[in-house]
């Protein structure tokens, strides 16, 4: 319940190393925001210092219109789950659950119907009277989530809570907790690197790079218009391939020439082209695996390349290849929709004919990286 | 390859034949002057050095001697005290020290621990030629000395603030933000969740706190000399072995020491879990 | 020296690349001590700086403050008073009262200051000189006293300090003042007295946990330190104890000793105990040190049973107090002891110590390594508890993987166990080392520093032991009775400290730990 603003937040380490700058962000009551990057990015620090647990060299954050620059982390009223779950580990879960009650010396009665709720909802009520120690990573997890919940917080803070799970227990955690936030409607900003849990999780993503906000939008918006090139990589996995080529304006009409291939760009994007008066010019495309098409040699508008990896995944087939100038290119294609005869061509040293529409394409500009339709 | 198999079998039973040898002579090398002092410690027939280990005659006739002859009661208690002073002293300083360098971030910090580290470079020792002269004139030497040394022992004990420190660091960072998130203070955090958490550093400091009398010798024996009231065991079963005493009191030495070893061998033995993982911890920390 | 890329070093064989880290360290040692000078003079420079930028602070805030902060420069918390903090007021201005009062009074601060002299060359600290008065009374000479240059010393010492933290608190007060100036002018409101207090236990906390130990080591190693060095420079002695006979200051004379390397010179004895004191160091730390993991290897091994009682047994050592087994094991070798005995009755000894029938540490060398030996017995226990806490924490599967490489058991030992302890221990060692450096117990309960060395013979008036430690020969400066050489003692103690503080440096910089932090992890 609880509005977040952060302006033109800044945080420096020592006299120079700069983690986090020009940081700006409105978050919504309720909303649901995933910070994600590469590590380092400053996406954790910008929540320590939401948090309170790191000192902020500029600019301000205001929740609920409150700057709270200088207010302790427990004055902040914010419940906080940590990536190694920081339990207490002298404490049972019941008391770990218990413990921010306990300082405000909150009456037993009401502890215990608190902490009680709460386990029933994580489902770790039989565990109550056991040590951390005595849990699996996934319990573990649970009780950190826990001991947040009951705080009953204006804002919820998770720092890449899942990333110390394994690979299937993540996966359920993460509907986990979209089944949670359903139940405990407040304001969540999550952490990750993860950018299949940014774009499950949130209702608003924010992309960083070297402490730098790249993009901030729903899961659609970053998938379908990603800013600048380092957005369109990040997001999307395997990630996106990107050529450097030509755009071509010939008759009022707008190309690309990936490898000698030429695809006309029709629809909004050629408007949106031409409404910009774009010339011809280099470019980076971009097209994303799963967005090429298996075509044949006469087609004019395929990449010819060269198979070098096939990597059978079960319900799709990534192909990397080389096409005739030694780049490099993964190609996804579902299983379904292969013919048996076709998939034994798919062998490594055969070379596959490989084309798109251009709607999936994306246009960035050659020096700056940016997204030349934005 | 079977008989290859049985090579290496035997080999290592001829290894380890070796270790158990070479084993049980070390034994024997490093309980050889405890068994000699105990032997001698009942020896009757001569109070002096006698180039024997096992006494001619056995009997409590040194121990007799020593409680009701000598001030080595008064010494054993003196020391006895200095050391559960000293141990509930210096772990108090030290832990708040190790515990504010680890855990808090100030101005300064850095500071002070390159500034604790040169100053450890200085002989403390030195540090006693004033200390004793103003003990001195307010009167905490010679008798009183034991308080005065409880003061020396304890006072500047912060600067061996290294093996808690390295402790510390091992405790999760973590586990102090997720108690200040959930409404701590510092304060709170200290002593809701990281004492419960350091019982082994804090009874390897007591541990050592309550050792040090015992066996110290060079600071005690500046603040305590010929007035025997405030003797701590070191300083006064020393004088038994000087070139003058040594024909009279030998086989007194070798019972005190026993009577000595056995209280503080005790707690130690008892304790030593502790003490490893002290050495250990900060060995790999530094 | 050409420094070589990392794959030219690569090429290198193991001889040259041996001779090419060598030759490294050599030319290092110059630069270390090149680049630690330089940040020692940048050290000054960053102090000097700090003042000048603290002047025009002061200036600034004058000019620009209110009349509190203005008043505040004169009369200590006056803004703390004026912005409603009572309670640092109190206190900053109740420092102001004691300070003037201590200062200014008969026998206060400005009076013992004056006493002491500074540092004027031939002058003595204090001026009254206690002496023998005709007594009518009792018809007899009676001892009146005069100063004690002990206790005027310690005064002037403490009223420097007093003054020191004077101008402090000045400075804090005003800054204090200016922040809450700049507080209430932006609108906001300044902290309580109760804010400070709970601050204490949150923001501040390590100032409540800081303050008592701290108290403890500048009142009981700093201010000694700091007078012990102030002693170097004068005549502190057994004949010039302050009280019946007042010390002077003597400038830069008794360092000037230090090169005196006649028969009888400090600077000589000081040559050959230093020499020792290295020496016993680098053979006491890593006899202890190999051979301690050596057992602990062996005890460790598997298929070794009994590994409790091993340990046991060796623990027993560190348990018991070292005076007692110490002196113990000192006087087993005595010429009537058990062992001392047998080794004259089987003629194990030296010629020379066998014809007069002494012990092992009557002989200069014997007893040296007969030192090294008995510290071999007191030390390893300690090493073996510490190697085998990091022996375990060796993952297994580098042996294994080792193994499968073609490794023997003595390859393991040199390419894993000995890097990993060398790379973990770093630290232990170079404590260690420094602690060996001053062993106090176990040269002083073996051997007491003797046999005396008659070649050097006294150094102005201390004997000097053949067995003696720098730290041991502090100790008979100060403890003697007749030849008490308090300031030679300080002399021995500053370079102890130098020699301490070069060595540190060295190998600080040495040992792989400090430099690759994560390597092993």
């Amino acid at each position: 319940m609880a509005r977040v603003k952060l302006t033109d937040v800044k945080k420096v380490y020592g006299k120079d190393t700069v983690a986090v700058s020009d940081f700006n962000l409105d978050i919504a009551d309720k909303e649901f925001i995933v910070f994600v990057g590469p590590s380092g990015c400053g996406k954790s620090t910008t929540l320590r210092m939401i948090a309170g647990l790191e000192e902020i060299s500029g600019g301000t954050v205001e929740i609920d219109g409150v700057v709270v620059n200088d207010l302790q982390p427990r004055d902040r009223d914010i419940a906080m789950v940590f990536q190694n779950y920081a339990l207490y580990p002298h404490l049972t879960v019941f008391e770990n659950m218990a413990f921010s009650l306990r300082l405000k010396k909150i009456p037993q009665k009401i502890v215990y119907e608190k902490v009680t709720q709460a386990a029933e909802i994580l489902g770790i009520t039989e565990y109550l009277t056991r040590k951390p120690r005595a849990l699996s990573g996934g319990q573990r997890q649970r009780v950190a989530i826990g001991r947040a919940m009951v705080r009953d917080s204006k804002i919820f803070l998770m720092d890449e809570p899942l990333s110390n799970l394994d690979a299937k227990l993540r996966n359920q955690m993460r509907a986990e907790i979209i089944l949670l936030r359903q139940k405990i409607n407040t304001t969540f900003i999550y952490v990750t690197h993860d950018q299949t849990e940014a774009m499950t999780l949130g209702d608003r993503i924010v992309i960083m790079k070297d402490g730098f906000i790249q993009q901030v939008g729903t899961p659609t918006e970053v998938f379908e218009m990603p800013v600048n090139v380092f957005v369109a990589e990040f997001i999307g996995a395997p990630k996106m391939n990107i050529f450097k080529t030509d755009l071509v304006l010939e008759n009022g009409k707008y190309y690309v020439t990936p490898f000698g291939a030429k695809i006309q760009i029709t629809g909004k994007k050629g408007e949106m082209l031409k409404e910009k008066g774009v010339e011809s010019r280099k470019i980076l495309l971009g097209v994303r695996p799963e967005h090429f098409i298996l075509s044949n040699e006469h087609d004019k508008k395929a990449i010819p390349c060269k198979i070098s990896v096939n990597e059978m995944m079960g319900s799709e087939l990534h192909i990397h290849g080389v096409e005739p100038d030694g780049e490099s290119i993964v190609v996804r294609i579902p299983t379904i929709t292969l013919e048996d005869d076709r998939r034994k061509t798919l062998t490594m040293g055969n070379t596959i004919y490989v084309t798109f529409e251009s709607k999936v394409m994306h246009l960035f500009d050659d020096d700056t990286e940016r997204n030349i339709l934005l | 390859m079977m008989q290859k198999r049985l090579g290496a079998k035997a080999s290592r039973r001829l290894g380890n034949t070796v270790i158990y040898l070479i084993l049980v002579v070390m034994t024997v090398v490093w309980l050889f002057p405890f068994f000699g002092i105990l032997l001698e410690s009942f020896r009757v027939e001569s109070p002096m050095q006698q180039g024997y280990l096992i006494p001619k005659k056995f009997g409590f006739d040194n121990y007799i001697k020593l409680f009701n002859e000598t001030d080595f009661p008064k010494w054993f208690l003196n020391t006895g005290f200095m050391g559960v002073a000293t141990a509930f002293l210096q772990t108090f300083f030290i832990l708040s020290m190790s515990y504010t360098l680890s855990r808090l971030r100030f101005r300064g910090r850095k500071l002070l621990m390159n500034f604790m580290l040169i100053l450890g470079m200085f002989p403390g020792f030195l540090t006693m030629i004033l200390i004793y002269k103003v003990f001195h004139d307010i009167g905490l030497t010679m008798s009183r000395a034991p308080l005065g040394l409880i003061i020396v022992y304890s006072a500047s004990s912060a600067m061996g603030y290294y093996v808690s420190k390295g402790f510390f660091d091992t405790i999760p960072k973590s586990l102090d933000e997720a108690a200040r998130v959930d409404g701590a203070t510092r304060w709170q955090v200290f002593y809701k969740v990281i004492m419960p958490l350091s019982k082994p550093i804090i009874i390897y400091t007591v541990l050592m706190g309550f050792m040090a009398p015992w066996g110290e010798f060079m600071l005690s024996s500046y603040l305590i000399h010929e007035n025997s009231d405030g003797m701590s065991v070191a300083v006064g079963m020393y004088e038994w072995l000087s070139r003058t005493n040594m024909n009279t009191h030998y086989t007194m030495f070798c019972s005190a020491g026993v009577v000595v070893a056995i209280p503080v061998t005790t707690v130690f033995l008892l304790l030593q879990r502790y003490y490893v993982e002290g050495v250990t911890g900060g060995a790999v920390k530094g | 020296m050409k420094q070589l890329t990392d794959l030219e070093y690569l090429k290198l064989n193991r001889n040259q690349a041996f001779w090419y880290k060598l030759k490294l360290f050599f030319f290092a040692v110059p630069q270390l001590f090149l680049s630690f000078g330089k940040s020692i003079l940048l050290f000054f420079k960053k102090i000097g700086l700090y003042f000048k930028d603290e002047t025009k602070d002061l200036i600034y805030t004058f000019s620009k403050g209110n009349f509190a902060v203005k008043l505040s420069f004169f009369v200590f918390g006056f803004g703390s008073f004026f912005y409603g903090q009572i309670m640092r007021g109190i206190l900053f201005l109740l420092f102001e009262v004691v300070f003037f009062t201590y200062m200014l009074l008969p026998s206060g601060g400005i009076y013992w200051l004056s006493k002491c002299n500074w540092f004027q060359t031939g002058k003595t600290v204090g001026n009254v000189h206690g002496r023998y008065e005709y007594d009518p009374l009792y018809d007899t000479e009676v001892w009146v006293s005069g100063d004690d240059s002990v206790k005027v010393l310690l005064y002037g010492l403490l009223s420097v300090i007093f003054i020191i933290a004077f101008i402090y608190t000045w400075r804090l007060q005003i800054k204090q003042c200016r922040i809450c100036m700049e507080i209430t002018e932006s609108g906001k409101k300044v902290k309580s007295g109760k804010d400070d207090l709970k601050s204490l236990l949150d923001d501040q906390f390590h100032k409540t946990l800081l303050s008592l130990p701290l108290a403890g080591i500048l009142i009981f190693t700093v201010l000694p330190i700091i007078y012990m060095v102030l002693i170097a420079f004068t005549s502190y002695d057994a004949n010039h104890d302050g009280y019946s006979n007042l010390f002077s200051w003597v400038g830069l004379e008794h360092f000037n000793q230090l090169f005196n390397f006649g028969k009888g010179g400090v600077g000589l004895a000081f040559g050959e105990i230093l020499s020792w004191t290295l020496m016993w160091a680098f053979f006491a730390t890593f006899t202890n040190y190999f051979l301690g993991m050596f057992v602990a290897i062996m005890i460790n091994k598997k298929g070794i049973k009994f590994k409790k009682v091993w340990r046991t047994v060796l623990v027993l050592t560190i348990a018991i107090p070292q005076f007692v087994s110490l002196l113990y094991v000192s006087r087993l070798f005595n010429s009537t002891g058990i062992i001392g005995k047998m080794l004259i009755e089987w003629g194990m000894l030296p010629d020379s110590l066998l014809e007069t029938k002494r012990s092992l540490w009557e002989n200069p060398t014997t007893a040296k390594i007969l030192l090294v030996l008995v510290n071999v017995w007191i030390g390893i226990p300690h090493m073996m508890l510490m190697a085998t806490g990091i022996l375990m924490n060796i993952p297994d599967d580098l042996y294994e993987s080792s193994k499968i490489d073609g490794a023997n058991v003595f390859k393991q030992y040199t390419k894993i166990t000995l890097p990993y302890m060398i790379f973990v221990t770093g630290p232990y060692l170079l404590t260690s080392f420094v602690g060996n450096l001053n062993n106090f117990n176990v040269i002083y309960l073996l051997t007491n520093g003797n046999p005396l060395n008659t070649d050097v013979g006294t150094a102005g008036g201390v004997s000097v032991g053949h067995t003696d430690l720098l730290i041991t020969w502090l100790h008979r400066m100060t403890l003697g009775s007749s030849d008490t050489q308090y300031y030679m003692a300080s002399v021995v103690g500053i370079m102890v400290f130098l020699v301490v503080a070069v060595l540190s440096l060295i190998i600080y910089n040495v040992i792989p730990s400090t430099k690759n932090e994560e390597d092993y992890r």
